[in-house]
């Protein structure tokens, strides 16, 4: 639970907490920053909305390998924003979401790693939910069997962009 | 690898599992039963991503009372606050419980992990679980901590905080010292990935609001 701040300064402190925990550690494991919009209610409405573009400069000072991001949803906008400035960095790319009924299909999936492939390279593209499927202990955002379906469509997803690029 | 494929953290939890980390936080299960309990959970979510064919594995923080809060079992100086017992700390309550309401949050499920005294890691937050994990798969794993700027503002509840630190970001200092020393030893483990959760960056830069509030 948190309340708000000055964005910028609030953003800079982020960044450099970060930097301080993963200094010296950055070359011995990969490092990731997980980032979403909340996951507390299975109402999207209620949710926070909205791209990643104000979290550019934060994102570039914080030295992490890996940008673990929601992108299931339209709420978080455009890929081109991380893409274009990111590249060089891996991108945990959100492709399903962890709090609808239905798993996605493998064919919409690889749609989204499609998009990806404009600006990463596949070694660079991890493939996660936009957020896990638990997270608070008396309120899952799913059930285990839609969740399991979720993992499946991923794999299936990531063996469908293998395949075309081996062509 | 091209196309890793893997999951963010958390998995959810049985009924069998619900009851028992509800029986745990009321010290009603002493910790072996509950470890008993929360093993056998875990060797499923694995058992499952095998299945599935995941890549990197997690073991779903099937342990957790939430992805942050369970730090008020392994750190000195905490305490687990529903936001039911934290509306005593909130100046308009009247505000505060229609906002729960609009924001359909669930005010007894979402525990804050409130510092009520000085922060000490009494053991490590996330070692046993790699360790764990480790005996159950042969392919790399994933082990996932709350970032330190989420944990400096969740923490932080000035009547409870103050006298132990006197300002926010003192109490930041142990924060990060405590989440270096928990890479270190995930790292002398050889975990091959570490995911710091920071969901809420979105909120600092999204909410339009200066009193609203998230939960995450």
């Amino acid at each position: 639970m948190a309340t708000r701040r000055d964005a910028g300064d609030e953003l800079a402190y982020a960044a450099e907490l970060m930097n301080q925990v993963v200094k010296g550690f950055e070359d011995q494991v990969r490092i990731g920053l997980h980032v979403c919009r909340g996951n507390w209610s299975k109402r999207e409405d209620v949710l926070i909305s909205g791209d990643y573009q104000p979290l550019v400069s934060c994102f570039s000072q914080m030295n992490v390998k890996q940008l673990v991001l929601e992108y299931a949803t339209p709420r978080a906008g455009d890929l081109a924003i991380i893409g274009k400035e990111f590249h060089e960095r891996e991108i945990g790319l959100g492709v399903c979401n962890p709090r609808t009924d239905q798993a996605e299909s493998v064919k919409e999936i690889a749609e989204r790693v499609r998009d990806a492939l404009m600006f990463w390279s596949p070694e660079k593209i991890f493939l996660n939910p936009d957020c896990g499927f638990g997270c608070f202990a008396n309120r899952c955002v799913n059930e285990e069997q839609v969740a399991f379906e979720k993992l499946k469509a991923m794999v299936g997803a990531a063996k469908l962009a293998r395949a075309e690029l081996r062509g | 690898m091209q196309f890793p494929v893997t999951q963010v953290g958390s998995w959810p939890r049985s009924p069998k599992l619900l009851a028992a980390l509800r029986e745990r936080r009321s010290g009603r299960m002493p910790a072996n039963q509950f470890k008993t309990v929360a093993d056998q959970a875990i060797q499923h979510c694995v058992d499952l991503q095998h299945q599935a064919g995941v890549d990197y594995v997690v073991d779903g923080e099937l342990r957790r009372d939430s992805f942050y809060s369970f730090l008020t079992e392994k750190v000195e100086g905490t305490q687990l606050m529903s936001l039911a017992e934290m509306l005593d700390t909130v100046e308009d309550k009247a505000a505060f419980e229609e906002m729960l309401q609009t924001l359909d949050a669930p005010a007894f499920a979402i525990r804050n992990p409130t510092c009520v005294g000085k922060l000490r890691r009494r053991e490590s937050l996330a070692v046993d679980e790699l360790k764990f994990l480790r005996s159950l798969t042969d392919r790399p794993v994933k082990v996932t901590l709350p970032g330190p700027y989420l944990l400096t503002r969740a923490m932080w509840v000035t009547a409870y905080s103050v006298d132990a630190y006197g300002d926010k970001p003192a109490m930041a200092d142990d924060i990060v010292a405590i989440l270096r020393a928990e890479l270190a030893e995930l790292v002398a483990h050889h975990v091959e990935f570490v995911q710091f959760d920071e969901p809420v960056l979105t909120e600092i830069v999204h909410s339009s609001d200066d009193k609203r509030r998230t939960f995450m």
